[in-house]
C-alpha cells in the first residue's frame, strides 16, 4: 500500500488546498498518474502515484485545507484493503 | 593497496549509516517532520568519512548548510542528530538549530551554518586559536563549490597561508551551487589552481574514493602539525538528490545522476573492494546493512518520542551570561 501524501517542500509550509481530485476511489492508477492537484502559498503542484494499483478513499474533500505531510489517499496493491 | 580489514569495515559502516540516515530523513522531511527543511548529502559520504577518519577526535571542524554527513562522521550519535532535525530538546543544539545548525563544540564540531563559505572562516579562526595556544591539533573548514566564488573564502585562505595556520580546507565539491553547474560560474574552471595561487599545497582529488580522501587529509594534517601551514583539497563528489528536500530539479539530466550512482558510488566501490580482497563477506555486508537500518530506526523513534524544548528555556543560550539574560 502506497500512501499518497502532501509533501512538505517549503521551508515553512503549513496548509495546502486540495484543488482537484483526478482519480476516484476504486480507479485503477499507474505509476506516474497524477492523483490530485494541490495549491500551496506559492504555486500549484501535482501529486502523483509511485506505484500501480487501485485508489482508496479520498480522505479530504475538494477545497479542503490539508496540513503538509498528511496522507490524502492510498494506492492499494491487489488483495490489499485500507 | 590492500585495505586493513577492521578499519575498512568501520569506514564502510560509517558511510552506510550516513546514507541510510539521509534517505530516511529525506522521507521524514517530506512528511513535515523536519521544520525548516533539510539538505540531503547522499552520494557525498566518502568526503565526510575519508576526512574524519584521518583526524583526531580533538581536531576541530566547521561545516556548511549540508552537514549531516560531516556531523555523523565526526562521531555524533545518529539519535542526537535526528532529534535536532526534529527540533527536539534532546538534539545537539537543544532543538533550536534544526538541520542547518548541528554543533558539538566540546567535541570539536564548531557547527554548520546557513552562510555560504562561512565554515572556512570559522575553522581558520579556530586554527589561529590552536596556533596561539600551542595545541597539537588542526582545524578543518568545509565549503561547497558555490563557496569558491565567495570573497570571504579566499580572505580566510590568505590569512591561513600568511600565518602558517594548522588549517585544512576541504571543498565538498558536489558540482552544483543550488541549481548552477560549477563550470558555468567558475572563471578558469580550476579550483585547485586558485588555491595554489595563494601559495599553499592544493589538490583536486576523487571524492568518491574514501581511501584517497583519507590519504590526502592525513598528509595535510601531518604537514599542519609539523608547522608547515595549511592545505587545500578539492574533492570531486556528487549529490544524488536535490539541493534541498522536495526540489523539482530540472537543471540536470536523470542520465547524469544515474551515471554517477551506477559507476562511481563511494559505498559500492568500497564494499566491492573489501569483498574482492576477502576483508568482507557478502553475508557480513548484508548484516552490516541490516544493523545500520536498525540503528536509524531507533534514532527516528528516539526523535519522535523526545519532547520539544520547554518554552521557559527560550532565553537560554541567548548570551554568555554577561548580560544577565540567561538564567
Amino acid at each position: 500500500m502506497e500512501e499518497i501524501f502532501v509533501p512538505a517542500v517549503g521551508m515553512a509550509m503549513d496548509n495546502v488546498v486540495l484543488l482537484e481530485w483526478l482519480k476516484n476511489p476504486g480507479d485503477q492508477v499507474n505509476v506516474g498518474d497524477v492523483i490530485a492537484i494541490i495549491e500551496t502559498d506559492k504555486t500549484t503542484m501535482d501529486i502523483a502515484a509511485e506505484t500501480s494499483g487501485t485508489l482508496g478513499a479520498h480522505r479530504y474533500a475538494l477545497n479542503a485545507e490539508v496540513p503538509a505531510g498528511q496522507t490524502i489517499t492510498v494506492v492499494l496493491a491487489p488483495g490489499e484493503s485500507e | 593497496m590492500t585495505t586493513d580489514k577492521t578499519w575498512g569495515k568501520k569506514i564502510l559502516r560509517d558511510m552506510l549509516l550516513i546514507r541510510n540516515f539521509e534517505e530516511t530523513a529525506d522521507k521524514l522531511t517530506l512528511r513535515g517532520k523536519v521544520p525548516g527543511g533539510m539538505h540531503n548529502s547522499s552520494g557525498q559520504e566518502a568526503v565526510a568519512v575519508g576526512v574524519m577518519s584521518a583526524l583526531d577526535p580533538k581536531d576541530v571542524i566547521a561545516t556548511t548548510h549540508r552537514s549531516h554527513h560531516h556531523t555523523i562522521a565526526k562521531g555524533m550519535p545518529v539519535d542526537i542528530v535526528m532529534a535536532e532535525l526534529f527540533t527536539k530538546a534532546t538534539g545537539c543544539s537543544g532543538g533550536r538549530g534544526a538541520s542547518m545548525h548541528l554543533a558539538d563544540v566540546e567535541n570539536g564540531h564548531f557547527g554548520g551554518n546557513g552562510i555560504v563559505g562561512a565554515g572556512v572562516g570559522i575553522a581558520m579562526g579556530a586554527a589561529m586559536g590552536i596556533k596561539q595556544m600551542g595545541h597539537k591539533k588542526v582545524a578543518v573548514g568545509f565549503v561547497g563549490d558555490g563557496g569558491m566564488n565567495t570573497g570571504r573564502t579566499w580572505e580566510a585562505v590568505n590569512m591561513a597561508v600568511i600565518y602558517k595556520l594548522p588549517f585544512i580546507l576541504i571543498v565538498d565539491n558536489n558540482q552544483y551551487a543550488v541549481e548552477t553547474f560549477v563550470e558555468r560560474v567558475t572563471g578558469g574552471n580550476d579550483i585547485a589552481k586558485r588555491g595554489a595561487g595563494f601559495g599553499l599545497p592544493s589538490y583536486t582529488i576523487d571524492g568518491q574514493d574514501v581511501e584517497e580522501v583519507h590519504r590526502y587529509t592525513k598528509e595535510a594534517r601531518e604537514r599542519a602539525l609539523a608547522g608547515e601551514g595549511p592545505s587545500f583539497i578539492n574533492a570531486l563528489t556528487y549529490r544524488y538528490y536535490g539541493h534541498n528536500v522536495g526540489e523539482k530539479g530540472q537543471y540536470r539530466t536523470q542520465e547524469e545522476i544515474a551515471d554517477w550512482r551506477s559507476h562511481r558510488d563511494p559505498i559500492d566501490r568500497f564494499s566491492a573492494k573489501l569483498i574482492s580482497e576477502g576483508a568482507l563477506s557478502q553475508g557480513e555486508y548484508e548484516e552490516m546493512i541490516a544493523s545500520v537500518a536498525k540503528e536509524i530506526e531507533a534514532a527516528v523513534d528516539f526523535a519522535e518520542k523526545s519532547p520539544l524544548p520547554d518554552v521557559s528555556t527560550i532565553l537560554d543560550g541567548v548570551d554568555s551570561g554577561l548580560l544577565g539574560v540567561r538564567k
